[in-house]
């Protein structure tokens, strides 16, 4: 099955995200402030380098560049 | 005398013995018409292994009705409504971000979803809002992500919208 998604470089995992997100969005009011909690996430790593801690990243920004620069290699 | 006795005794043993298979219940008596349906999400399980009549859900090969003695298979599900329609006659209807649906062998239904909420529960103003706010980001000239991020929010509100009217 090709899917849209897929061909910009969307994995099933970021796709069933965004349609979570955007359900958790129509909820009314009261539900969606407690639903909406359940999107979150902040996980941040850092590689070692020869003993060296490097630069602090934030996974979820990591994420996206990794899955725009899989795009392009993909168009390419 | 006492060997009658003991004969008379075997005799009253036996009908007993053959009553109990008798008693046994077969598979077709076993085999019921409910379907087991588990509905789980991350944080809660909706449904946990409950005797249902039928679900209907949306696979992305097509709407599906399952029954009970369905044939095992996997099904990826499309954002949409899934209905059971439960023992009592009723139906409860629910909106799933989409997720699997796994027919298991013996009458049993399992679907996981990341997100599923009955209707009530859901805003036709915010639905609404959203649409606009996707379509504008979908025919803009923001990256291919943000271009197939935003379809398939639209892809989620319209089949919101139309399960709300």
């Amino acid at each position: 099955m090709a899917f849209a998604w897929k061909a910009a470089g969307l994995t099933y995992n970021r796709y069933v995200s965004v349609a979570s997100r955007v359900v958790r969005r129509s909820l009314k009011e009261d539900k969606r402030i407690a639903a909406e909690r359940r999107g979150e996430s902040d996980l941040r790593f850092a590689k070692w380098e020869n003993g060296k801690q490097g630069e602090n990243k934030s996974l979820n920004t990591a994420n996206e560049a990794a899955v725009a620069d899989a795009a392009g290699h993909q168009s390419s | 005398m006492s060997s009658l006795r003991i004969a008379r005794a075997a005799l009253q043993v036996r009908p007993a013995a053959i009553a109990r298979p008798l008693q046994r219940r077969g598979y077709a008596d076993v085999a019921s018409d409910k379907i087991k349906l588990s509905l789980a999400l991350p944080h809660q399980a909706i449904y946990k292994s409950q005797d249902v009549v039928q679900v209907n859900m949306p696979a992305e090969t097509g709407e599906m009705g399952v029954l009970a003695n369905h044939v095992p298979s996997i099904e990826q599900l499309k954002p949409g409504l899934v209905e059971v329609i439960e023992e009592s006659g009723g139906s409860k209807q629910f909106f799933l971000s989409g997720g699997f649906a796994v027919v298991q062998p013996g009458s049993q239904l399992s679907i996981n979803a990341v997100e599923g909420f009955p209707l009530e529960d859901f805003s036709a103003e915010a639905v609404r809002n959203q649409i606009a706010e996707a379509q504008k980001i979908a025919g803009g000239s923001g990256s291919e992500q943000d271009i197939a991020e935003a379809k398939i929010e639209l892809e989620v509100l319209e089949s919101l919208q139309a399960a709300l009217k």
